[in-house]
């Protein structure tokens, strides 16, 4: 269920006009229903692109676009309706908002789906929860919150769509720690509570691996590897070699491993690497 | 949507690129005065070579220049019925129930058509082809500059002007963006009432006031950190020059004015 398929997908701006430039090039994937897949490559290498294409906002050059085993521009008049069905968080959500309050900017899309008022505010008020947005800050203005605030009242904007498949474009981008937590934790309870699958498009290598299954590396708008964050970063070079890295902890642990620490090698979370050298000295160091 | 572009300046370096702004402003000025001096068959005629020469001085396609007219395709029409039907003349052409078409009337009719379609492809040459944005604006300011004696803050409605030009590409892109994202909220702008599409727009214009609110401060944050304070006591990186071939330009069209004259005074085919 939930099930994408991209199959030999390219995708070309500006067609025709001698600014034609390729974004996405010949890119076939299967991304499995219920997962957290997370979406990496360096600026420019059609990320942005692709996660256009899944909820129909751009159409495909050449190529499908499948959910479920349906080509989703079969019926071209009612993509609208798949809007619902994929949710995309875009780049900086929060320059979307628009409403007087929280609460009417997150029923924007349940309202937009016709959906009963009692619904509409069953679904605002779970949605907010998600992205933890308390109660009184949904009758405040949304151009009083901070940016964090924004970021996740502009999620829950989406969340509050019932999407059985959400993607969003590096979510935690430009914020704080705290604020990355607060985000991606949001989005792991919706995840879990929903059973929706996830796509998360991001910079950061650490956070890919403490939140997602499988990991899609994209570069120059091909496809380079998919795996599990086990698979893909045991490629170090070949990430280095598209401008992308494994996590910072993977990096020290390695070097840690060369001076003669018998760590394993599958370390890509602070966590694993706490646990591991925990277990090195004898569970004695808490 | 991103085709968009500002005026319609084709990058090259011919000799019309390459004439100071400020003399192009005048030139455009002149040249549309000129076209004002025909009255002849002959010197309309003239007028029309003229048109030809400057777009071969140019290099510019003339296709991408016939493409330009037609935003004003519909103006030109709605001036030929209005000219042909309704002036009165002498020689009656047609006459047939309530349509009276006299010969006066359709000749009136196509010298407009011939004066706006060379006021167009005439100031496109001199100024919006040829010019880029910037230095236009640049001209304008020095050109305007002796009004400063007057108290009219000229540096600063040149100002505007650059920076309204630059903000048109980053607002579209910005727009762009914010319809992606309402859209992905199942937004729709192209379907329903008149009313209910007006309203569709709100959730566009909202977000994109915001943003250029926002951009507005930041840059005039930007603007002062780098001790901006007008135009009084200002530098400039590029000083403009005028060269001989600016003057030379600027005879010649002097000279086409005159020309123009002579024609009428002494072949007044058709005169008008």
């Amino acid at each position: 269920m939930n099930t994408l398929q991209l199959e030999h997908i390219s995708y070309l701006y500006s067609a025709g006009t001698p600014y034609e430039m390729r974004a996405l090039d010949d890119v076939s994937l299967t991304i499995r229903g219920g997962t957290v897949t997370g979406l990496i490559g360096h600026t420019g290498s059609g990320k942005s692109t692709l996660v256009q294409l899944l909820n129909g906002l751009n159409r495909p050059t050449a190529g499908r676009v499948l959910i479920d085993g349906e080509d989703i521009w079969e019926k071209p008049k009612e993509i609208a309706r798949l809007r619902y069905r994929v949710g995309l968080v875009m780049q900086y959500p929060e320059y979307q908002l628009f409403e007087e309050t929280v609460r009417a900017d997150i029923a924007y899309g349940p309202k937009n789906m016709g959906l009963s008022t009692e619904e509409i505010e069953a679904r605002v008020l779970e949605a907010a929860e998600f992205a933890g947005i308390s109660r009184d800050m949904l009758d405040q203005s949304p151009f009083d919150l901070s940016g964090g605030q924004k970021r996740r009242a502009a999620i829950a904007g989406i969340m509050a769509m019932r999407p059985e498949v959400l993607v969003l474009d590096e979510p935690a981008a430009g914020l704080d720690p705290q604020g990355r937590e607060e985000i991606l934790g949001g989005i792991r309870a919706y995840r879990e509570k929903s059973g929706s699958t996830v796509i998360i498009v991001s910079h950061s290598m650490e956070d890919m691996a403490r939140y997602c299954d499988e990991l899609i590396v994209m570069a120059n708008a091909k496809l380079l590897m998919q795996g599990s964050c086990e698979e893909i970063f045991s490629h170090p070079e070949e990430l280095a070699a598209v401008g992308l890295d494994v996590p910072q902890i993977t990096r020290v642990a390695e070097l840690l491993r060369q001076r003669g620490l018998p760590l394993p090698e599958s370390i890509y979370t602070v966590e694993q690497a706490a646990a591991a050298l925990r277990q090195l000295m004898g569970g004695v160091g808490r | 949507m991103t085709s968009i572009t500002l005026g319609q300046y084709f990058p090259g370096n011919s000799l019309l690129h390459r004439l100071d702004p400020r003399f192009k402003i005048v030139l455009a000025v002149l040249y549309i005065t000129a076209s004002f001096l025909c009255k002849s068959i002959w010197s309309f005629a003239a007028l029309a070579l003229s048109a030809v020469v400057l777009i071969l001085i140019s290099r510019i396609p003339p296709s991408f220049v016939l493409r330009g007219l037609r935003p004003i395709l519909f103006i030109m029409l709605f001036t030929v019925v209005l000219n042909v039907f309704l002036t009165r003349g002498e020689t009656l052409l047609i006459d047939f129930w309530i349509i009276h078409i006299y010969l006066e009337g359709v000749l009136t009719a196509l010298s407009m058509v011939l004066r706006i379609t060379v006021i167009i492809i005439g100031t496109g040459m001199f100024l919006t082809y040829t010019t880029t944005p910037i230095a236009l604006t640049d001209g304008i300011e020095r050109l305007f500059s002796p009004l400063k004696v007057f108290h009219l803050p000229v540096h600063e409605f040149a100002m505007m002007m650059t920076i309204a030009l630059r903000f048109i590409p980053i607002l579209i892109e910005e727009t762009e963006k914010i319809m992606a994202a309402q859209k992905a909220r199942g937004a729709d702008f192209s379907t329903g009432s008149l009313m209910q599409r007006a309203k569709a727009l709100i959730p566009i214009l909202v977000p994109l006031f915001v943003s250029a609110f926002r951009r507005a401060d930041e840059l005039a944050v930007a603007m002062e950190c780098r001790c901006y304070r007008g135009g009084e006591g200002r530098t400039r990186m590029t000083v403009l020059h005028a060269t001989a071939a600016d003057w030379v330009m600027l005879a010649a069209m002097i000279l086409f004015g005159a020309v123009l004259l002579l024609i009428n005074r002494f072949a007044p085919g058709f005169a008008l």
